[in-house]
C-alpha cells in the first residue's frame, strides 16, 4: 500500500510539472496592446483599431546616441462584424500574439457614438482575460484611430498619456466597469470624458459626451470643459478644478484653485406626484490670482469676493442644468437615482417615464464655497501701481 | 483513531463555505439587488439553524457517524437505505466541484492546459490528504488554510475600500421586500449549512460536547465574511452591474488598483483558493468513502478511495457543459438539501428522542 502511495506521489509530481507550461509565453512573444479604438466607417462598418507597443522603439535612454528614432508604436485597424470578429484579422498582421492585459484606454469615435454603443460593450467584460482597468474616452469630431495614431508628448504612447490625463484633470477614475455600472443604473445617464484632435495634431480634453441609454446608448450631446466640471461636480466625479470669475465690485477677475469638492442632492417631496431637487455644492479653494481692487485679507473685501463667487457659481450651475434639461434631455446628474434612493415608493411610478419628467424637474442650487487661503499677497499688485 | 480538535472543526467549516463565496453572491444580487447583503445575512441565520440541527443530532450519538447511528436507530436495512442519498450527494458533489473549479480556472488563467490535467492534479491532492492521515490531516490543513483565506478576504476588502460607494446600497429594503429577501436567502442558507459533512466529522471530535459551540463560531466567521463580500461587491459595481457578473467576487478582486501599481491580485486570490477547494474536495472524499465503508462494513475504509476515485473522475469528465452544472445546482436546492439536510436529520432526531423517552 505505501508503495502505491509513493507511486502516486511520483505521478503527481510529473503532472504538476506539465500544467503550467502550456501557456508559456515570454514577453518577447507578445504584442502588447495599449489602446483599442472603435469607429464607424463612412459606409457604416465597424472599424476596430489597436495601438500596439513596439518595445525596441519605446526603450528610453539609448536613443540619445543619435541616429534615426524608431517608431514606438503601431496602429492596426480593420473592420469586423463585432469587436472580437476583427481580432483574428488584426492578429494576421502581427507575428506576436496580441496581449490585452496592459490595455490602458478604449476610444470611441463620434460617428459610432451617435449610432449607439450598446452592442460594443459586452466583449470588454465577458472575455475571461478582459482588462477592466481600461479608461474610456469619446473622440469628438474625429475617429478613434486618429487619436491612437497621434504623436504623444511625454510618454512613448498616446494611450498611456490619456490614461493618466484624467487624474491630472482632477477627475475620478472612469474605468470601463464604472461606466457599465452607470449605464445599467436606471436613474442615471452615462457621461463620458471626450477628447479631440486639434489642428497641429494635439490631443486635447474637451469636456464630456452625454449618452442616452433608452436609445441604445446613443450620443446625445457634448458639454465643454467648464460645463463638464460643473456636471462632474454634481455627480461627484471630480476632486479639484481651477475657476476664474469676474468680480463686479472689484472690477477685475479672481482665480481660485478649488479642492475637496463635494455635493449633496436632496429630493423634496412637494405633493403626491411632484418633487423638487435641491443640489448643495460644497468645496474649498485658495485664491491663485486676484486682479480686482479688493484685498482679500480684509474681512469686508473677502466677503465680497466670496459672495460673488457663490453667486456666479450658482448661476453657472443653474444654467448648465437648464441646458441639459432643455437640450439634451438626459439625466446625467443622476437625479433619478437620488429619487430612487430617497423616495423608493415614488420612484416606482416616476421611474417609468423619467426621461419625460427630467426636463420638467424643478431644481434649486445652493453652494457653499469657502476660501481657505488668500495667497501670498494682500491686495492686487495692480492697485499699487 | 483519527481525532479532531475544536478549532479544527471551526476552520473546516470556514474553509468549506468561504471557498464557495464567489458563486453565491450573484444569484442573490439577481433578485434582491442592493438588499442582497440582507439576504445573505438571513441565509446565515437559517444556515446556523440547520447546522444546529445536524450538530445536535450528532451530539446525541457521540463518537458515532451517520451510518453507525442510523443503523442503530432504524435497524439494518432502513438504516442503510437512509445513508444512500447522502452518498449520492457526496460523490456527485465531489465530481461537480472537481469539474467546476477547473472550468472556472481554465479560461482565466491556463486556457491551453487540457482540462483533464488540471483535474488529475486536483484529484491527486484530494486523495493524498484523506489517504495519508484521514480527517486529522484535513483538520490540520484547514487550520492553516482557513485563516489564510479569511486574511486574503479581509485584505481584499480593505484595499478596495477607496473605490467603494455606499450610495449603491440605497434604498435599503424598499425595492425588495421581505418576501424576495427570504426567497433568495434559501439557496445560500443551504451552502452555509454545508453539505451535511458535520453528521460524520463531529464523531471524530476529541471533545464532542464542544461541537455545537465550535460549529456556531465557524458559521459566524463565514457569515461575516460572506456579508462583507456581498457589501463590497455591491458598493463597487452597484447592484445592476453586480447582477450581470457571474463570479462577482472574483471580478471584484480584478478591479483592485492601488497607485497604478498593486494590480492583478486575482492570481494571488486564485492561488489561495486552490487550497480551499482542495480542502473541500478532500473532506467530501473522506466523508463519502468513510460512510461507504461503514455501509458495507468494510474494515479498511482507505480501500474504498481507490474504487471511488475513478468514478468521481469519470463523472466529472462526463459533464458536457455548464448548463448541467446549473441543473445540478437546482437539484441540490430543490431535492438533495431538503431531504438530506432537513428531512432525514429531523427524522433521525425524532426517532432518537422517542426511543430515549421510551427507554425510561
Amino acid at each position: 500500500m505505501t508503495r502505491a502511495g509513493k507511486l502516486c506521489l511520483a505521478l503527481l509530481l510529473t503532472i504538476s510539472g506539465t500544467t503550467g507550461c502550456w501557456n508559456l509565453k515570454e514577453p518577447d512573444q507578445l504584442a502588447f496592446v495599449l489602446g483599442t479604438g472603435l469607429d464607424l466607417t463612412k459606409d457604416g462598418q465597424l472599424q476596430i483599431s489597436l495601438q500596439v507597443a513596439i518595445p525596441s522603439g519605446a526603450g528610453g535612454g539609448q536613443e540619445s546616441g543619435g541616429g534615426t528614432k524608431k517608431q514606438s508604436f503601431l496602429v492596426l485597424s480593420t473592420t469586423g462584424k463585432n469587436v472580437y470578429d476583427a481580432f483574428p484579422k488584426l492578429q494576421a498582421q502581427l507575428s506576436r500574439n496580441m496581449f490585452f492585459g496592459h490595455r490602458r484606454i478604449i476610444l470611441i469615435g463620434q460617428r459610432l457614438a451617435e449610432h449607439g454603443i450598446d452592442n460594443q460593450l459586452d466583449v470588454f467584460l465577458r472575455h475571461p482575460q478582459a482588462e477592466l482597468r481600461s479608461k474610456l474616452y469619446i473622440v469628438k469630431n474625429g475617429q478613434a484611430k486618429d487619436i491612437l495614431s497621434a504623436e504623444s508628448i511625454f510618454e512613448p504612447f498616446s494611450a498611456t498619456e490619456l490614461f493618466h490625463e484624467q487624474a491630472t484633470l482632477g477627475l475620478k477614475s472612469n474605468y470601463i466597469w464604472n461606466i457599465l455600472s452607470d449605464a445599467l443604473c436606471p436613474g442615471l445617464q452615462p457621461m463620458l470624458p471626450a477628447v479631440e484632435l486639434t489642428d497641429p495634431n494635439q490631443i486635447v480634453y474637451m469636456g464630456s459626451a452625454l449618452f442616452n441609454k433608452q436609445e441604445g446608448l446613443k450620443l446625445s450631446g457634448f458639454l465643454d470643459a467648464k460645463e463638464s466640471f460643473y456636471a462632474n461636480w454634481i455627480t461627484g466625479k471630480i476632486t479639484d478644478y481651477t475657476l476664474t470669475y469676474f468680480v463686479k465690485q472689484g472690477n477685475g477677475t479672481v482665480s481660485l484653485k478649488l479642492h475637496s469638492l463635494g455635493r449633496r442632492i436632496r429630493v423634496k417631496r412637494m405633493d403626491k406626484q411632484r418633487i423638487k431637487i435641491d443640489v448643495l455644492l460644497s468645496g474649498a479653494g485658495d485664491i491663485a490670482e486676484n486682479n480686482t481692487n479688493l484685498d482679500p485679507t480684509k474681512r469686508q473685501d473677502f466677503q465680497i469676493i466670496q459672495d460673488e463667487l457663490r453667486d456666479s457659481t450658482r448661476k453657472s450651475v443653474q444654467q448648465l442644468i437648464e441646458k441639459v434639461q432643455k437640450q439634451c434631455k438626459t439625466d446625467i446628474f443622476g437625479f433619478g437615482e437620488s429619487v430612487h434612493q430617497q423616495y423608493p415608493s415614488m420612484w416606482k411610478t416616476l421611474g417609468h417615464d423619467w426621461n419625460d419628467t427630467f426636463p420638467k424637474l424643478d431644481v434649486s442650487v445652493r453652494d457653499d464655497l469657502r476660501f481657505k487661503h488668500s495667497g501670498e499677497t494682500n491686495s492686487s499688485v495692480k492697485s499699487m501701481l | 483513531m483519527m481525532k479532531l480538535s475544536g478549532s479544527q472543526l471551526v476552520w473546516i467549516i470556514v474553509t468549506e463555505v468561504v471557498a464557495i463565496i464567489w458563486i453565491n453572491i450573484t444569484p442573490a444580487v439577481l433578485i434582491s439587488k442592493q438588499d442582497s447583503w440582507i439576504s445573505i445575512l438571513v441565509a446565515g441565520c437559517i444556515g446556523a439553524a440547520l447546522t444546529f440541527l445536524v450538530v445536535h443530532l450528532s451530539m446525541l450519538h457521540p463518537h458515532q457517524t451517520l451510518a453507525q447511528f442510523s443503523r442503530a436507530l432504524l435497524g439494518k436495512w432502513l438504516g442503510r437505505l437512509i445513508v444512500l442519498p447522502y452518498l449520492f450527494a457526496w460523490y456527485t458533489l465531489s465530481a461537480y466541484l472537481l469539474r467546476g473549479f477547473p472550468d472556472f480556472l481554465k479560461p482565466i488563467l491556463i486556457d491551453r492546459t487540457p482540462l483533464w490535467i488540471i483535474m488529475l492534479l486536483l484529484l491527486g491532492l484530494m486523495v493524498y490528504l484523506p489517504y495519508s492521515t484521514g480527517i486529522t490531516g484535513i483538520g490540520r490543513f484547514c487550520e492553516i488554510v482557513g485563516p489564510i483565506m479569511v486574511f486574503v478576504l479581509v485584505i481584499s476588502f480593505i484595499i478596495n475600500a477607496g473605490n467603494a460607494n455606499w450610495h449603491h446600497l440605497l434604498p435599503v429594503y424598499a425595492d425588495t421586500g421581505w418576501e424576495n429577501i427570504v426567497k433568495v436567502s434559501i439557496r445560500p442558507a443551504y451552502w452555509f449549512a454545508g453539505p451535511f459533512t458535520l453528521l460524520v466529522i463531529v464523531a471524530f471530535m476529541k471533545n464532542p460536547r464542544k461541537a455545537l459551540q465550535k460549529s456556531m463560531i465557524g458559521i459566524g466567521i463565514t457569515v461575516v465574511m460572506a456579508v462583507t463580500a456581498t457589501l463590497m461587491v455591491l458598493m463597487i459595481f452597484g447592484p445592476n452591474l453586480a447582477a450581470k457578473i457571474r463570479f462577482s467576487y472574483f471580478i471584484y478582486v480584478r478591479t483592485i488598483d492601488i497607485l497604478d501599481f498593486v494590480q492583478n491580485l486575482d492570481i494571488f486570490v486564485i492561488f489561495i483558493w486552490v487550497f480551499g477547494v482542495t480542502a473541500q474536495l478532500s473532506l467530501y472524499l473522506f466523508v463519502a468513502t468513510y460512510e461507504t465503508a461503514q455501509l458495507f462494513q468494510v474494515k479498511n475504509w482507505r480501500k474504498i478511495i481507490w474504487f471511488s476515485i475513478p468514478g468521481i473522475f469519470i463523472m466529472a469528465i462526463l459533464i458536457p457543459d455548464e448548463t448541467i452544472i446549473a441543473a445540478y445546482d437546482k437539484l441540490w436546492v430543490s431535492v438533495i438539501f431538503p431531504v438530506c439536510g432537513i428531512g432525514i436529520p429531523l427524522l433521525l432526531w425524532l426517532v432518537t428522542v422517542i426511543k430515549r423517552k421510551l427507554a425510561y
